[in-house]
């Protein structure tokens, strides 16, 4: 196919519900990029410059449409006042946490809310950030999750046994954690203004395979709706929700928080490949953007064949949501795939989802 | 009360997470003259085992399964003292770990967990464990079993060398791979002889690799 929009324009259209040329692709990419400019994945992380050039120029090569973005799963433990590692290790591919700056109850209670200009890796986000806006990119910053943040901050077996034992100290560290959250919305909207900026907002402790939805709905609903409506106040339209892993019996929460925020903004559903697309199109199809969600492992370890095939299956599946389809993978792209693999996305997406 | 039934308050107590009633009720079944291995083993081994069947059902998630730990293992600091060795017997030895690069490390403690409730002997690594410790740990215990952990698909390909290695030292170990990437497709790539996909069946293969 002849590509007759730009990736800005590409992904524009479905975020306005719009028809583009084809569908986007937004394959989920951080470690990836790095070993593809030869750099260390650490750098991805600890170098804004380094990260922002390394997945510019992989999405330039491969042709797909997602811009740099600086976001990671051990998010909040640096933040709050303890201490990661940069993945320059073999076998690492995200930050690290060194120590959990919450070990007691009493901790949670010294706990200071951080301010979000000196916060941890806060500053090397905004500095990507600042490289987004001055390239007419999306700004995308990090609200979430709650529990996986605080999870980082106070270790997550230690946050999961206090969800039964000590529940105060939990809603104590969440409210924390989401006065944090509100505080780095209101830092990068009054920075680069709310119609340019982005929510991103993901992570694995709420997934089912670790908490039941009666305890999602306890322990993480408040406070994802309390930062959601602020975000939306604030005036930032997209939000990309990443709920990470197997998070099916959380679904009903999830389409709640959309209903009681009355449908506002536009947000693109990222979830695992346990959620299948049908369901995504039935909870949320009406009014948001389901991004694609082909199984990661599958990029590393599956020959170009089987991956274009899953891809097209997945494309199939998701282009019949009306509210607009992005193809993508349903958690971070591993670093370690096969180069050919990623090309996988983009031919699939020329070839079975493009619009005459 | 009689031994039954403090057996099965054991069970309940390691159920319910609760430390108090499993402290009592392992107090009591020493009072009672229960041999202590029967009560870690009918009392909070059983619990365990319910617990796992639950997780299963989706009736008990993680948060629940930490406090049931935590009152198992109150209750196994009463009656270890009074265990006899001949009721031990030889127990199955599981060196365990999370592959080097990987901190992550619930699932690896949540399979010790079960391990050890099911009565193995697990040889705890702990997280982000080089390769060459595997080893050692492997053939210096003479493990019947490796088990290998990781979240990370960077952190997972170290496992084939980790297997190949310990194979090629004793061919007798058997090595079992679990993790969030894990298949059993590439469980079996990577030359290992079993799969978990999660704690529960992690158990049961170890189990039916080693007749534990």
């Amino acid at each position: 196919m002849i590509e007759r929009m730009t990736s800005m324009e590409r992904m524009i259209a479905v975020l306005t519900g719009q028809k583009p040329d084809r569908i986007p692709v937004n394959p989920f990419i951080l470690g990836f990029a790095a070993k593809i400019c030869e750099i260390p994945i650490g750098d991805l992380y600890a170098n804004a410059k380094k990260s922002f050039r390394a997945q510019l120029l992989c999405a330039e090569m491969y042709g797909y449409d997602s811009t740099p973005m600086y976001a990671y799963a051990s998010f909040g433990a640096w933040e709050f006042g303890g201490e990661i590692g940069f993945p320059y290790e073999p076998g690492q591919s995200a930050p690290y946490i060194i120590k959990h700056p919450v070990e007691t109850p009493e901790d949670v209670d010294k706990l200071e809310v951080p301010d979000p200009k000196k916060a941890g890796s806060i500053p090397i986000a905004m500095e990507l950030a600042k490289l987004c806006y001055e390239n007419k990119m999306p700004v995308v910053f990090q609200v979430g999750e709650v529990l996986t943040t605080a999870a980082n901050i106070a270790e997550p077996a230690r946050l999961l046994s206090w969800m039964i034992r000590k529940p105060d100290v939990v809603h104590k560290l969440n409210k924390k954690v989401a006065e944090f959250f509100i505080e780095v919305a209101k830092y990068f909207t009054s920075t680069f203004g709310a119609d340019k900026c982005m929510a991103f907002t993901g992570g694995p402790i709420e997934s089912n395979k670790l908490i039941s939805a009666k305890q999602f709905e306890k322990f993480v609903y408040p406070y994802m709706k309390q930062i959601h409506s602020k975000v939306l106040e604030l005036g930032v339209n997209i939000i990309l929700e990443h709920p990470c892993s197997d998070q099916n019996a959380n679904l009903p929460y999830y389409v709640k928080l959309r209903e009681e925020l009355n449908w506002k903004g536009k947000y693109v559903w990222a979830f695992g490949p346990e959620t299948p697309l049908e369901k995504q199109i039935e909870c949320f199809g009406k009014y948001d953007v389901i991004m694609g969600n082909v199984d990661p492992p599958s990029f590393q370890f599956k020959s170009f064949e089987e991956v274009l095939l899953l891809c097209k299956d997945n494309i199939e599946r998701g282009i019949k949501n009306p509210s607009g389809y992005i193809l993508g993978v349903g958690c971070e792209l591993p670093p370690l795939s096969p180069p050919i693999n990623v090309y996988a996305l983009i031919k699939a997406a020329r070839e079975y989802g493009s619009f005459k | 009360m009689g031994k039954e039934e403090i057996l099965k308050k054991l069970a309940e107590a390691t159920v319910l997470g609760d430390v108090e009633m499993a402290v009592s009720y392992a107090k009591r079944a020493i009072e009672a003259g229960i041999d202590a291995y029967e009560a870690i083993m009918n009392g909070c081994a059983e619990g365990m085992r319910i617990v796992s069947e639950k997780y299963e059902k989706g009736e008990m998630y993680v948060p629940e399964i930490l406090c049931s730990a935590e009152a198992m293992y109150a209750a196994m600091e009463i009656l270890r003292p009074y265990l006899k060795a001949e009721s031990i017997g030889e127990r199955k030895k599981i060196v365990l770990g999370v592959v080097r690069g990987d901190i992550h490390d619930i699932g690896k403690n949540l399979v010790k967990l079960m391990l050890e409730a099911a009565g193995f002997q697990v040889i705890d690594l702990g997280k982000d464990v080089p390769n060459e410790k595997f080893i050692e740990m492997a053939i210096k215990e003479n493990a019947d079993i490796v088990g290998l952990s990781a979240l990370m698909t960077t952190s997972m390909v170290v496992m084939p060398e980790v297997i190949k290695e310990i194979k090629k030292r004793n061919p007798k170990i058997k090595t079992i791979v679990g993790g969030g990437p894990l298949s059993p497709e590439l469980a079996k790539l990577y030359g290992a002889d079993g799969y978990g996909k999660d704690a529960s069946e992690a158990v049961k293969v170890a189990k039916s690799l080693v007749g534990g």
